[in-house]
Parts: C-alpha cells; sequence; structure tokens
C-alpha cells in the first residue's frame, strides 16, 4: 500500500509540474491569443488593445493563477481566436476520440491477445507467421502510409467505407460511426502488433515452465493447459503494452486524424497550432499527461491484481 | 528478413542518398505543364506528380531531409542518453533516484505535440528540428543505459575494478561502455527510425521539410489526391520510406 500511495504522489506531482511546465513554455512562444486573432493585420495600437481588454499584460506568475485556478475549478478557459469557451470546443472532441479509440482498441487487443496466444503456442503454424509478418509491418511503418495503402484498398479499389469523414465536430454517435471503421482500422493496424509479440513472447517462455510441464503430465486438456494456465501467467506484461497504446490511441492520433479529416482532438490540435491559439493547445497537452500518467498508474494496479507473484511481496 | 537483402537495401540507401545530385536525374522542381500525372514513360521512368515534376528523381532525392535531420539527432540523443543513463546507475544514491525520476518525467511529455509546436513556431530550421528531436528521443535511451549499466555493475569485475579505485569517467569508459554497448546500440538504432518517422510525419502534415523539397512524407501527402490517377507518385514514396524504416529495424531485430 506505501508504494501505491508514493506512485500516486509521483502521478499527481508530474503532472502539476509537467502541467506548469507546459504552460510557461507556451507562453515563452512567440505570439499570443491577440496575434493569433488579429494576424498580420492588426496594428500595434490594436493589439495592446486586446491584450489589455484580455489581461495578458499581466505577469506571468498573475496569470499563471489564474489560470490554475480556473481549470482546478473547471474552467478551461476562453480562446480569443475563436471566440469561444475552450471547454465547448475541447470536450465534444475529446468524445469523438475517445469513440475511436474505443473501437480501435477493440478490433486490436482481444484480437491481440488471441493471436498472441495460439502464434505463442503454435510457433510453426503458417498462418500465425503471415498474421506475426503483417502485424509487424503495420507497427513499423508510419501512420500516413498505413491510412493511404487502406485508403487505397478499401476505398477505391474496394469501395466499402467511406474515405473522407464529412460529419461536423458535434454529429450524434450514430452519425459518426460509418465513418469511424478508416481511421480505427488504421488505428488498431498500428497497435496490434504491440500486444501480441508481447503476448507471444510471454507464452513462448511460460510453455517450458515447470507447472505447465506438471500441467501437461497430469494429462489436463491442451485446451485448459492454454487457458487455465498459460494465459493468466502471460497475460501481466500485455496489461502494460495495453495502457501504453491505449494511452497513445486517445492522445497521438494527430497523423490519423488529420489524414481521414475526423474531427477529434488530434485533429483539432494542428488546427489549433496551425492558428497559434495557445488558449486551446494548452488544455490538449494537459489531457494527453493526464491521460498517460493515469493509463501507467492502472496498469500498475492491474498487473499487481493480476500477478500472484507480486501479491505475494505486497502483504 | 534475410540480413543479405538488408544489407543490400541498406547500401541502395546510403549510395541514393549520397550521389542523388551527381546522378543524371531531371531537377527535382522542374515542372513539365505537358505532361501531368504521367504513368511510366522513357522521359520519367515512374511518371510524374500534378505538376509535372519527375517521379523517380523527386523520390530518389527524398531520403536525404530526413536522413540528415535524423542523424544529427539521433547523434545528439545518443550522446545525452547514454551519458544520463550510465552515469545515473554509476552514481547511485539519491543523484540515481533523481534521474530516474528525469528520464520518467521526460518519457511523458507528449512528444508528436510537442515537436508539432515547436515546428510551427520556429520554423522549417532542420537544425532547429535535430536538436528538438535529439532532446525528445534521449529519454528512452537513457532508460535502457541506465538499466543495462545496473546490471553490470552487480557483476564481479566491475566491481573489483571499483575496489581498486576506478570511478567516474574511467569505471565508464574502462568497464561500463565496453559492455553495454551492443544493448544500448540497438536502442539506439530503434529510435534512429522513429526519429525518421517522426519527421516524415511532420512533413506528412506540412510542419517539416516545405515544399518543393522533395522529401518523402511531403511527396505522399501531395500526391494522395491524385492516386487514382497516378498510383505511382504515391507509391514510390512509400516503398522508399518503408524500404529504409524496415531494413534499418531488421538489422537490430534479435529474433
Amino acid at each position: 500500500m506505501k508504494n501505491l500511495a508514493r506512485r500516486v504522489l509521483f502521478t499527481l506531482g508530474a503532472f502539476v509540474s509537467l502541467g506548469v511546465l507546459s504552460f510557461l513554455g507556451i507562453d515563452a512562444l512567440p505570439g499570443d491569443g491577440c496575434t493569433a486573432l488579429l494576424g498580420r493585420f492588426g496594428t500595434d495600437a490594436k493589439i495592446a488593445e486586446c491584450r489589455e481588454e484580455h489581461r495578458l499584460n499581466d505577469p506571468v506568475v498573475v496569470r499563471l493563477g489564474n489560470w490554475a485556478n480556473d481549470v482546478v475549478h473547471g474552467d478551461l478557459g476562453y480562446s480569443i481566436k475563436r471566440d469561444e469557451q475552450v471547454a465547448q470546443i475541447v470536450l465534444p472532441r475529446i468524445r469523438n476520440t475517445a469513440m475511436l479509440a474505443v473501437v480501435a482498441a477493440l478490433m486490436a487487443f482481444p484480437s491481440a491477445i488471441v493471436a498472441g496466444l495460439l502464434i505463442g503456442r503454435y510457433p510453426h503454424s503458417r498462418t500465425g507467421r503471415a498474421i506475426n509478418t503483417l502485424g509487424v509491418l503495420a507497427m513499423t511503418l508510419p501512420e500516413f502510409v498505413i491510412a493511404t495503402i487502406l485508403w487505397l484498398v478499401f476505398s477505391i479499389w474496394i469501395p466499402i467505407f467511406p474515405g473522407v469523414t464529412v460529419v461536423p465536430s458535434n454529429a450524434t454517435v450514430l452519425e459518426l460511426l460509418p465513418h469511424i471503421w478508416m481511421p480505427a482500422l488504421t488505428l488498431a493496424a498500428v497497435v496490434f502488433a504491440h500486444s501480441m509479440r508481447t503476448m507471444k513472447a510471454g507464452v513462448t517462455t511460460i510453455q517450458t515452465m515447470p507447472f505447465v510441464e506438471s500441467a501437461r503430465l497430469r494429462g489436463t486438456k491442451e485446451r485448459v493447459t492454454l487457458l487455465r494456465h498459460i494465459l493468466p501467467a502471460a497475460l501481466p506484461p500485455v496489461v502494460n503494452t495495453i495502457a501504453v497504446d491505449a494511452a497513445w490511441l486517445l492522445t497521438g492520433t494527430f497523423v490519423t486524424e488529420a489524414v481521414f479529416n475526423y474531427r477529434g482532438l488530434g485533429r483539432l490540435a494542428i488546427d489549433a497550432i496551425s492558428d497559434r491559439d495557445t488558449a486551446i493547445i494548452l488544455p490538449i497537452i494537459l489531457f494527453g499527461l493526464g491521460v498517460y500518467l493515469t493509463m501507467s498508474l492502472i496498469a500498475d494496479m492491474v498487473v499487481r491484481l493480476l500477478d500472484p507473484r507480486l501479491k505475494q511481496q505486497r502483504s | 528478413m534475410n540480413k543479405r537483402i538488408v544489407y543490400c537495401v541498406l547500401g541502395f540507401h546510403a549510395v541514393v542518398a549520397l550521389l542523388a545530385p551527381l546522378l543524371p536525374l531531371a531537377p527535382t522542381d522542374e515542372q513539365d505543364p505537358g505532361a501531368m500525372l504521367q504513368g511510366f514513360s522513357a522521359a520519367h521512368w515512374l511518371g510524374t506528380d500534378a505538376l509535372g515534376r519527375d517521379v523517380l528523381s523527386r523520390a530518389l532525392h527524398g531520403g536525404r531531409p530526413s536522413l540528415v535531420i535524423a542523424l544529427l539527432a539521433t547523434a545528439l540523443a545518443a550522446i545525452i542518453g547514454v551519458a544520463l543513463g550510465s552515469l545515473a546507475a554509476l552514481a547511485g544514491g539519491w543523484i540515481d533516484e533523481a534521474l530516474a525520476r528525469l528520464i520518467d518525467f521526460l518519457l511523458a511529455a507528449p512528444t508528436l505535440i510537442l515537436l508539432l509546436l515547436i515546428a510551427s513556431f520556429f520554423g522549417h530550421d532542420p537544425f532547429i528540428l535535430s536538436v528538438t528531436l535529439g532532446l525528445m528521443y534521449a529519454a528512452p535511451i537513457a532508460r535502457v543505459a541506465r538499466g543495462s549499466t545496473q546490471v553490470l555493475l552487480a557483476r564481479d569485475f566491475v566491481r573489483v575494478a571499483r575496489l581498486q579505485g576506478g570511478r567516474g569517467v574511467n569505471l565508464l569508459f574502462g568497464e561500463v561502455l565496453p559492455n553495454v554497448w551492443r544493448v544500448v546500440l540497438t536502442e539506439i538504432t530503434m529510435q534512429f527510425t522513429w526519429i525518421i518517422l517522426a519527421f516524415s510525419s511532420l512533413s506528412f502534415l506540412g510542419l517539416g521539410a516545405s515544399p518543393p523539397t522533395p522529401e518523402w512524407g511531403l511527396m505522399i501527402a501531395e500526391a494522395r489526391s491524385y492516386m487514382t490517377i497516378n498510383p505511382l507518385s504515391v507509391i514510390t514514396p512509400i516503398v522508399m520510406l518503408a524500404s529504409l524504416v524496415l531494413a534499418v529495424q531488421a538489422l537490430v531485430d534479435r529474433e
């Protein structure tokens, strides 16, 4: 328990200090909300007036304090460029990205665990090798290449999925669903091989271990050995891989969303960055940090629950 | 993958990247309005893109920006990473604890969005991009260097060297690096491919190499809209990028 408390404390500390660092870093970049709004046509007087109005002339410490206070009270701030509350811009995008992540995760993780288990158990199967090779290819190539190839195959040669999303960012779930398959398939292809290979490596080492041998010698059915003895022992490291990939699915999908023009958080980040709209960039970075740190914390706890060896150490 | 094929592919990329300006190719930015989006022909072996530029010539030049940036960035990441990681393990105690936390900290940083920010605010300057990439990709190298140094420090011959009075930089160059370089080099090579991919993704998004520079990511982005008319203009840079990355990865794959 003491370990866990330390871990939570570290996570919180990292989140707060990285958050403050991001605020200061973005503040140090040339340009602010007013230059973003008025662009290169803004006269110095206009920009000064706008800065006065939005209190951008306060010392950086004061602004950091105000911003942190607002964020703690659930106010993400205000985008001068878009003349809108940041929460109203960011939250629908988080929902869209989360939907995409869930669909991609459902496509990738269960099948990766099954594939890893079977390929680890039957390493000489031809199908297994083919799946392994394809997975490694998809893992290695950049997303925009995979996206382009999938697009070529499934939107042009065999047109079953629409290639470009044309629904607005606040579309309902049902309106969004038909457009989710292509980006989800791309993301699933990217992450599939990570957990599949972790699983495979685990199964390969575990199946020569004494407890598996003894199960076999007792005459346990192969299916039972695989599901009751090998699978539980091989799962903990896969949980870590899945946690890292899940965090990436929620925060790292810039390229895929850009390729398919899917209106999620990644697309918004790219737009905000080219608009120099710092008010939006900051909460996106915070969300990314939060997701990454939470995921690694959850993974640690799940591994503790799953792995009986760690449980013994704990008591 | 067969090692011999891997070496051939890597050799091909090295020769092409070094010699592309000397080869008898069409100029990369020469537009031919009369021959846009052509398939293969005697004049343009792999056809032309939407502006009538020679795809073959652009594809052969297209690795140069990524390779220069990736080599610079990897060198920087390797120096910082190895120094940080192995010195942390050597120092031990609270220094090690602090540096380990720093490495965790850096690993948590959202790489791609920071990269996008810096590329967007500081323009396409290759030097700034390489330094940024180098700093960002140092953390995973540091983690591996620290881990493998720690394992090594428990071994008898290192303990003997320590008892004989070896410490700090001497111990690092005399005992540690000669024994961990293989593992660390594998990690560095992996990071090299991630850096290439990060840079080409940036270019694809319009924030890496700027037009009309021939660069694979940028070429794919430009040609995607015309893929149905001339698939070669998209497939060629894909094959070039994929073969380079896959060959480098196959070089260090331990399977």
